[in-house]
């Protein structure tokens, strides 16, 4: 349940990539900053919201709207977060997307690195039997010797060369493991990704129930406040009283 | 010196236009085409070299041709190979993305404790009033407390959630480092690959000018006895270890990366023929100049002469408008190479000067 939700906020957040760099790449740093403004903006108005709301009378209009105030900024500062959340959700869609296809061609890489080697292979035994053959024509000319020469230099070559290919192939091969235990930490990055994304989204919930709450109370203390007082019960509390 | 350099960018040269081709197609299957036609080019002739067969100067030249177009192809594989690794690993250079645990304060979860303690106070406070107004606020407090309790146990969850997004993450971080390192040392592996493959092709074309010259020298004749009263002139059957084939042929300028000096050539066409160590031949070239030149762009000319004992051939010539000069034919620095240098007489709106590589046909 979890993951297919972190899924559609993934396929969510591809759909509309916020502040955007080019199409497929949000510009965090951004988002960072207007997150972390709506922020500040938000914390002014709600550190002290107790006290401010204690000097104002409950029906006094500028009690609900202090709140409301807050809430706005509350819901402000959680679009900003839930934009960054989304532009770091495709970023880092498309880092592992990315990740996916390097290990695809670094496969076929590796498969290309074993034929080469064994190219390489062919190639020395080619020259090895062309080393053999002129060794046997220069006991009928000897002046191919100068050629038998610069043969043995390629053969020595050949060799060195099918040795690099063979470390060549070693390496692509070490490579590729570490590529795909890469990709599997990619992954993992996703996944942790999608779950505080959900946990903002739960958290998010939660602000907009708390702010509801307290302006109901606000209304409850308007509304209690301007009740008229029953004569056959206790008396009448003076208006405005909280 | 501006042969030696006209030389060496011939040896780069040799390698791209060669195969301009096939750039767009350098696979391996590409290069191993290549290497099964130069295998069959080469066939026995290591063996043939001692029989001494006829036409086996010809194999070598066919051989050393297409070992030049194999290792040109298999240096433009090598290099696309790189190209496209270094391209794709790109990524890997970046670090990755990390998402910020700014965004999570500390400060947000004392403002709603802050705010949990005084209504948990506040209701406390009016538990056992019987006023219904006052219960109707102490509903609203418990209501509240009671969103105010699942906000702070939703942003503990949520601050726990970013506090385990950042360990994957610095574990990713670290394998990207660990990766790009490994991929690193393959970059080097290629270049020194490419490296080698250039040694060992002019290994290649040296081999077979041995060869050729090695053949030739069993197949020459014994040297004819001392005749004091011998009055034949001096002649020169070819120069002393380069095969004519080296010179004999048909010749053209490359249609892409021909490698020049002074004015550029749009194309060239050389014919050199040879009989009894006599030399006659065509150039028939058009160059290209700067619009607006009144210069003529076209060159023709005939030349002939002995080939002489060096390497570098010089034979006179006379061009289509009877101005007089010479030519020079030196052998590249593979088998199907050549290069050209003219000069001749001065003639109003005519080139006089030329120098470019030729690749036989």
């Amino acid at each position: 349940m979890k993951r297919a939700l972190g899924i559609l906020l993934c396929a969510a957040a591809l759909g509309q990539s916020p502040a955007p760099q080019n199409a497929s790449e949000p510009d965090l740093a951004a988002l960072e900053q207007a997150a972390q403004k709506r922020y500040a903006e938000w914390e002014s108005l709600a550190k002290d919201l107790s006290e401010r709301m204690a000097r104002i009378l409950p029906c006094d209009p500028r009690y609900a709207a202090g709140i409301t105030e807050v809430s706005r900024a509350s819901e402000a500062r959680l679009a900003a977060l839930a934009e960054y959340i989304r532009g770091a959700s495709v970023k880092a869609l498309a880092e592992t997307a990315a990740a996916k296809i390097l290990l695809n061609a670094e496969e076929r890489r590796a498969v290309e690195a074993a034929l080469e080697r064994a190219d390489a292979g062919q190639e020395q035994t080619a020259v090895d039997t062309q080393s053999d053959a002129l060794a046997q024509s220069i006991r009928q000319r000897p002046s191919l010797e100068d050629a038998q020469k610069v043969l043995e230099q390629i053969a020595a070559m050949t060799r060195q060369r099918a040795a690099a290919a063979e470390q060549q192939a070693g390496s692509q091969d070490a490579a590729v493991v570490l590529l795909r235990d890469l990709v599997t930490k990619f992954d993992a990055r996703d996944a942790a990704l999608r779950d505080e994304s959900v946990a903002f989204e739960a958290e998010r919930g939660r602000w907009n129930g708390y702010y509801a709450a307290r302006l109901a109370r606000a209304q409850t203390e308007c509304s209690i406040t301007q009740v008229a007082p029953s004569p056959s019960k206790s008396p009448a509390r003076p208006r405005g009283k909280r | 010196m501006r042969r030696w350099r006209l030389l060496t960018k011939a040896t780069m040269g040799v390698l791209l236009f060669g195969v301009a081709g096939l750039i767009a197609q350098s696979g391996r299957d590409t290069y191993r085409q290549s290497y099964n036609v130069w295998r069959q080019a080469h066939a026995n002739l290591e063996r043939d070299a001692a029989a001494g067969a006829t036409g086996v100067i010809a194999q070598v030249d066919r051989a050393a041709a297409a070992e030049v177009s194999f290792a040109a192809t298999r240096a433009a594989y090598v290099g696309s190979t790189a190209q496209e690794a270094a391209q794709r690993r790109q990524l890997l250079q970046t670090p990755v993305m990390s998402p910020s645990p700014d965004l999570a304060p500390p400060r947000v979860a004392e403002i709603v404790s802050g705010e949990l303690q005084t209504v948990t106070r506040t209701a406390a406070r009016f538990a056992n009033d019987p006023d219904s107004g006052i219960r109707q606020l102490r509903q609203a407090l418990e209501r509240e407390r009671d969103a105010l309790t699942a906000l702070n146990n939703a942003i503990q969850a949520r601050q726990k959630a970013v506090a385990a997004t950042s360990v994957p993450a610095a574990a990713l971080e670290q394998a990207r480092s660990r990766t790009a390192g490994a991929f690193a040392d393959q970059a080097s592996q290629f270049s020194q690959a490419a490296a080698q493959l250039e040694k060992e092709s002019a290994a290649w074309a040296d081999y077979y000018e041995r060869l050729a010259k090695g053949i030739q020298a069993a197949n020459a004749p014994p040297p004819p006895p001392v005749s004091v009263t011998s009055a034949a002139p001096p002649r020169n059957d070819s120069a002393p270890g380069v095969p004519l084939a080296r010179y004999v042929g048909a010749w053209t300028y490359p249609m892409v990366n021909g490698i020049f000096h002074g004015a550029q050539p749009e194309f060239v066409d050389l014919v050199v023929h040879e009989q009894n160590g006599h030399a006659d031949g065509t150039l028939f070239a058009r160059f290209k100049l700067t619009p607006g030149t009144a210069t003529d762009p076209l060159v023709r000319f005939d030349f002939k002469g002995d080939f002489g004992a060096t390497a570098v051939q010089r034979f006179s010539l006379v061009t289509s408008d009877d101005a007089q000069g010479s030519i020079e034919l030196i052998p590249g620095p593979a088998f199907n190479l050549l290069e050209v240098n003219f000069q001749t007489e001065p003639k109003t709106n005519k080139i006089r000067v030329g120098n470019f590589i030729l690749v036989k046909k």
